[in-house]
């Protein structure tokens, strides 16, 4: 497998995200900054410059013309893919902590930061596609503040109008965005804080990863578990493969090896686990610090991770890797 | 050593590799109908409210 090593950024990565083509690569880091590199020889392309603080989260629409981002600078921000332009900026309270589109590019959802007095908010908000993407509007179509454990992860779920949230607790559960009522929950999907969070492509199930040590799949609609991975070191992201029945998983190094083992050497890996069997299939190592984020591109022929270590490897599949059938002639649907 | 590992994987695993597989395939197919059927139910919705974009906000606020 080919690393190439994106290097740009000064401080360690919180969120990395493909478009859809999956030839551009866009990522965020604690030093304000967001690039986007070209996915097939890791050039960078260009920069988001306007954040004042660290860029939590970004996302960017299927069509690659618009980028969301998420600051602690209190900032959401929306930008124009080609030109690094800043076309608006919505101010909140408090830390914006997770952004994403939904399925049709006309919606975005956020959640603010519980702190300081201030509740957690989640909204919706309408995108205007029309004109040069400046004319937004600055209030919400929704809102609504989560019950119960602090809430930090927020997707559009499989069907309009239904939010899928992440929290502290390890909860995961469904909210109505219109009315704010949860409509389905599972408190006990982790036992400590829920990392990350990536839907199938047709959101029809879902990937978390958390402190607890696992990584689950989940069924959206009914939130029930599907498959448990379980390592051996806290979680901070977790990936779909596609094509291929794997999931990837990236976070910090097992307790055990943390004596036997030195920084320098880059021992920080990327798991691959099989999706259905549950059990770990390979390792990519690379960092030089825990794994922050993991991406898979759209088209199944590479996988990015950033690290706390502030660099990106973008490691594309040989040959070897889709001619393999480690567990033998098994179709497995995606 | 390839060949040799081959052989160690029992019968019974294979079976129980084959068991998930299925699982796993019948459920996927499952939720590829209640996706597709859900897309034509809204794909509907949206045709029909295309035309009347005032009305769709109204529907929203109920």
């Amino acid at each position: 497998m080919r690393p190439i090593l994106l290097q740009g950024h000064e401080r360690s990565l919180t969120q990395i995200k493909f478009n859809r083509e999956g030839d551009l690569l866009f990522s965020a880091s604690k030093d304000h900054i967001i690039n986007v590199w070209f996915t097939h020889n890791g050039e960078r392309l260009g920069t988001y410059n306007g954040h004042n603080g660290t860029v939590w989260t970004i996302d960017v629409d299927s069509q690659s013309r618009f980028l969301l981002s998420g600051s602690a600078d209190n900032e959401m921000r929306l930008w124009s893919v080609q030109t690094g332009k800043c076309l608006y900026v919505w101010e909140f309270p408090t830390a914006v902590k997770r952004v994403a589109f939904s399925e049709d590019d006309d919606q975005i959802v956020c959640i603010t930061e519980q702190r300081m007095g201030y509740q957690g908010v989640v909204r919706v908000f309408n995108i205007n596609r029309d004109g040069d993407g400046t004319n937004q509007s600055k209030e919400p179509v929704s809102e609504f503040s989560p019950i119960g454990s602090k809430a930090t992860l927020c997707a559009f779920a499989h069907t309009p109008g239904v939010i899928l949230m992440g929290h502290e607790s390890g909860k995961v559960a469904l909210f109505d965005a219109n009315t704010g009522d949860e409509i389905q929950s599972n408190e006990r999907a982790h036992m400590d804080v829920v990392t990350d969070m990536q839907l199938s492509p047709d959101r029809s199930y879902f990937i978390t990863s958390s402190k607890d040590k696992t990584a689950r799949l989940h069924e959206t609609r009914t939130l029930v578990v599907l498959k448990t991975y379980s390592t051996e070191t806290p979680l901070n992201s977790a990936a779909i493969a596609l094509g291929k029945p794997y999931v990837l998983l990236g976070g910090g190094q097992d307790a055990m090896s943390v004596t036997t083992t030195s920084l320098r050497q880059g021992k920080f890996e990327t798991r691959f686990w099989h999706k259905i069997f549950e059990e770990e299939v390979g390792r990519v190592k690379g960092h030089f610090g825990p794994i922050n984020t993991i991406a898979v591109s759209p088209k199944g022929d590479c996988f990015a991770s950033g690290g706390e270590d502030g660099f990106v490897r973008v490691h594309h599949f040989d040959e070897s890797y889709f001619r393999a059938k480690p567990y033998g002639d098994l179709e497995i649907s995606d | 050593e390839d060949a040799a590992e081959e052989s160690n994987v029992s019968a019974e695993l294979i079976a129980q590799r084959k068991r998930l597989v299925d699982e796993w395939n019948a459920w996927r197919a499952r939720i590829k109908e209640d996706v597709a059927d859900e897309r034509r139910r809204r794909g509907k919705k949206l045709d029909s409210e295309g035309e009347q974009q005032s009305e769709e906000s109204k529907e929203e606020i109920e």
